[in-house]
């Protein structure tokens, strides 16, 4: 049995080769090499890790993408868990409804939503019109073309990522707890606080840790929404490849997202070890 | 307000709940008195749960009032109620110890942390689980965790304590245990408690008085062997205890009483305002034990119905029969071991069956 068991988990592993192979040539072998061109491009040294940190537009760039990425995992967690709930508490017809529609806008073009954004944030767009005629403000908000803009449109991109791992955890739960917690005459403050905040942290932690990272690379949505003065790091890098054709310099803005990537992730796989 | 009666724990007035077009509490009227153990009794789908949830709060009645301790509740959220709640699942919190458990409803109430702590090893202890303090639910058993939610319900001395079921998700054997354990609590504390179950069996053992659930309505209150011995209408007459339905039909009908024919020639005396018409058919409910089986006739009282034995069945204390009447109708027969002694009613023999009708159990329709 033991033999027939040995011999099973052999079968799977092998069956697994191809796949392992193909990563390896074409993910593994090209991020190497570029990530090794970080320090020997243009020659051997950490030449291009102190140019990123020490001048002045590379650090800000730096700080923008890491601020950027923690406004969008705040705004979209508290934007997507009241989601998250409410797509687990409705009625199975209307929760039908709401995913359609988060699915639906997930689903459709990045570009196009970008787009529309641009339309409705910008100086005469539809939000500062609005505005505007109603009287709340005299001249028209800076919506766009800065990081606001880029928190708003990522926020919004984002937003399924949350709610749907979310909606996963909070699926699990039953009821029958908040039940007994509310006769036990606690609040529905003092419940949402001392039972479902604590049993949906896992829940919160892999959600936030998704955004996050994803939020740390994204280029699209800043390349539109934000302004030439506030870059984040995936612009960064497109620039300092395409238009500098400096490799070196890009391949160690790179290694520093894989590295902030990399050490988010055994934090978080860290933190649920010691939950379980 | 008259001064000898004293107020009922819970009052419920003509309390009804719809779902669209289906009525799942179609009007329950009840008064439980304080300190009484009232079990609702009923098939799953007969309004018993929806009427404690309604109790609890959970769900809002479509019409009707309930008060708690004279006082209206309708419209009260849950945790203005002040009622203790054992639910069916095991609703202990799984990220809080055992005792951070039981001590939640009082930190909710904002009680010191003493005050918590000797309040929680208090109740700990009334369940003897005070060992298991330190531990998380997920450590335990499902009785264990069901005597820690016992505790965290009591711990805050509610004025009415609900019990959903709580016991049905553990085996016979443990059942038992903790019922003999709930109803010592009950005892000792005195607290009022409400209990849903659909286990004859359990809600016997347990109460003081029993409802009985049916399509939405209470058809009858009252203590077990009320409800044993007189049962209301033919539904709680089957539902409680074994019993035995036999067909006759009304052969005449007199001023005081009433003829029906059981069988050829068998005929009882019964209550004319129990039976319909001449010729209409009858149910006569009998209880296996008040069954009398022999060879020979005899002048007791009663009808004499012959039958023939088509099972024999040993139990210990009891013989169970099961024979059947010339018309083809079986009937359960269980007879005292000892008041057996010496006759042998062997399977396919014939033998008579001697019955007493009791006046309450005629009933119209099954």
């Amino acid at each position: 049995m033991n033999a027939a068991a040995t011999s099973g988990t052999f079968r799977e592993a092998r069956a697994a080769w191809p796949a392992i192979a193909f990563l390896f040539v074409f993910f593994a072998l090209p991020v190497g090499a570029l990530m090794l061109r970080s320090v020997t491009d243009p020659q051997w040294g950490l030449q291009n890790f102190s140019d990123l940190l020490a001048t002045g537009t590379y650090a800000r760039v730096l700080f923008n993408t890491f601020l950027v990425a923690a406004v969008v995992t705040l705004m979209s967690l508290l934007i997507g868990y009241p989601l998250a709930w409410l797509l687990v508490m409705l009625p199975a017809r209307w929760q039908q409804v709401l995913l359609a529609i988060l699915l639906m806008s997930m689903w459709t073009s990045l570009l196009a939503r970008t787009y529309a954004w641009l339309v409705l944030l910008q100086k005469t767009g539809v939000i500062n019109r609005i505005l505007l005629s109603v009287g709340v403000i005299d001249a028209p908000l800076p919506l766009v073309n800065n990081l606001t803009g880029v928190v708003i449109g990522m926020t919004y991109i984002m937003l399924p990522f949350v709610v749907l791992p979310l909606r996963a955890t909070l699926a699990t739960l039953d009821p029958a707890l908040m039940h007994a917690g509310a006769v036990c005459g606690a609040s529905p403050w003092r419940l949402f606080r001392s039972v479902l905040l604590p049993l949906s942290l896992p829940g919160i932690g892999a959600a936030g840790l998704m955004v996050f990272v994803m939020s740390l690379g994204y280029y699209v949505t800043p390349a539109l929404l934000g302004g030439t003065g506030n870059m984040m790091l995936a612009e960064l890098i497109a620039q300092t490849v395409q238009s500098f054709l400096n490799w070196g310099l890009g391949a160690a803005a790179a290694l520093v997202l894989l590295c902030a990537t990399l050490a988010l992730y055994a934090l978080h796989m860290r933190y649920l070890d010691e939950d379980a | 307000m008259k001064m000898d009666t004293p107020l009922p724990a819970v009052r419920l007035m003509d309390l009804h709940k719809r779902y669209g077009d289906f009525a799942a509490v179609d009007g329950v009227s009840l008064d439980v008195r304080k300190g009484e153990f009232l079990t609702f009794l009923g098939s799953s789908g007969s309004g018993k749960t929806t009427t404690l949830n309604m109790i609890a709060g959970f769900d809002d009645p479509t019409s009707g009032q309930i008060l708690l301790n004279g006082g209206a509740v309708t419209g009260l959220p849950p945790q203005k109620r002040n009622i203790g709640m054992v639910f069916q699942r095991y609703t202990l919190f799984p990220h809080m110890t055992v005792a951070e458990n039981v001590g939640f409803p009082l930190s909710v109430r904002r009680l010191s942390k003493d005050e918590v702590n000797s309040r929680v090893l208090d109740a700990l202890r009334l369940v003897q689980l005070d060992r298991f303090a330190g531990r998380r639910p997920s450590q335990l058993s499902g009785g264990q965790q069901q005597r820690v939610a016992l505790a965290r319900a009591l711990v805050y001395e509610p004025q009415l304590l609900l019990m959903d079921e709580p016991l049905g998700a553990l085996d016979k054997k443990l059942r038992e245990e903790i019922q003999i354990e709930i109803r010592k609590l009950h005892h000792r504390l005195g607290v009022t408690i409400l209990y849903v179950t659909h286990d004859q069996e359990e809600a016997l053992r347990m109460s003081d008085r029993i409802a009985v659930f049916e399509h939405g309505r209470i058809v009858q209150v009252g203590s077990g062997e009320d409800l044993y011995h007189c049962p209301a209408t033919a539904f709680v007459a089957g539902f409680i205890g074994n019993s035995n339905f036999l067909r006759g039909s009304v052969a005449e009908r007199r001023s005081d009483a009433a003829i029906v024919k059981l069988g050829e020639n068998s005929a009882v005396c019964v209550p004319v305002d129990a039976v319909g018409g001449v010729g209409s058919e009858v149910r006569i409910m009998i209880r296996p034990e008040e069954i009398k089986l022999s060879h020979a006739l005899s002048d007791a009282a009663g009808a004499v119905i012959p039958v023939t034995v088509r099972e024999r069945i040993f139990l210990g204390d009891t013989i169970s029969y099961e024979v059947a009447t010339r018309d083809g109708q079986s009937v359960l027969v269980r007879e005292d071991r000892a008041r057996n002694q010496g006759r042998c009613v062997g399977p396919g023999t014939d033998a008579y069956m001697h019955i007493a009708i009791n006046q309450n159990r005629v009933y119209k329709k099954y």
